[in-house]
């Protein structure tokens, strides 16, 4: 079977659509969080800017990516346990590092808490209006990923 | 006993406790989505293109919470 006539589900064009928002996005909030952190905090204010908009896209993007990568692996089968198990996985994964960075980040000379906070927040909630954009205006069929009964 | 006789003391952050509060709410609410999810695909196959956007957009806002959530250790303490 050849990657082309690989059974695939029809979400996929809408969560790569949903990726390519929210990495656009996260560009134009790193650029203005980057700007407003300078004038509020010099070179921390700055980095946390940036720091902010990268964290918020990673961890948005990566929810979408575990449900390409689990759609890719089980070739379309979400009863799959394997389809679950990624999916899940790196959500598990996610807080794990999330947790970390943000216990590492905290104590960290070359951060402003709060920039790094607010920039934070509005990435995820921006995210979110993103995803849900890119979702209502991908096309995605009623009736999809039907496939026929082989014969015994 | 006397009005300030301590019984037990704490030591610590009392954030510490929100973290974990912060984690509750989003794994029974992603718990949720996965399990109707694959309620849906087992009862409608034809459906699940729909049903696995509509689970992406159900833990994209359940994790949500919880980023924030775990956020504000940055600006509590």
């Amino acid at each position: 079977m050849t990657a082309a006539d690989r059974p695939r589900t029809s979400a996929a064009p809408a969560l790569r659509l949903s990726l390519i928002y929210g990495a656009s996005l996260s560009v134009a909030i790193a650029v203005v969080g980057s700007v407003v952190g300078a004038l509020v905090a010099e070179l921390p204010g700055l980095l946390s800017g940036l720091i902010g908009a990268g964290m918020g896209f990673v961890f948005l993007a990566v929810t979408a990516g575990s449900i390409l990568l689990a759609d890719r692996v089980t070739k379309g089968d979400l009863l799959s346990p394997a389809y679950f198990g990624i999916v899940l996985g790196a959500w598990l994964l996610k807080f794990a590092l999330f947790l970390a960075l943000v216990f590492t980040l905290r104590d960290a000379t070359f951060v402003e808490p709060t920039v790094l906070f607010v920039t934070l927040v509005i990435a995820v909630l921006g995210g979110l209006v993103v995803d849900l954009i890119a979702v209502s205006r991908a096309r995605i069929p009623y009736v999809s990923d039907a496939r026929p009964i082989a014969p015994q | 006993m006397d009005a300030n006789t301590v019984l037990a003391e704490l030591e610590g952050n009392i954030a510490t406790v929100g973290y974990g509060l912060a984690a509750i709410g989003p794994a029974i609410g992603v718990g949720i989505v996965v399990g109707k999810t694959i309620e849906s695909v087992a009862r409608q196959p034809e459906l699940q293109g729909r049903l696995t956007v509509l689970m992406y957009i159900g833990i994209a806002f359940t994790e949500a919470l919880a980023f924030i959530g775990i956020a504000t250790y940055f600006i509590f303490v």
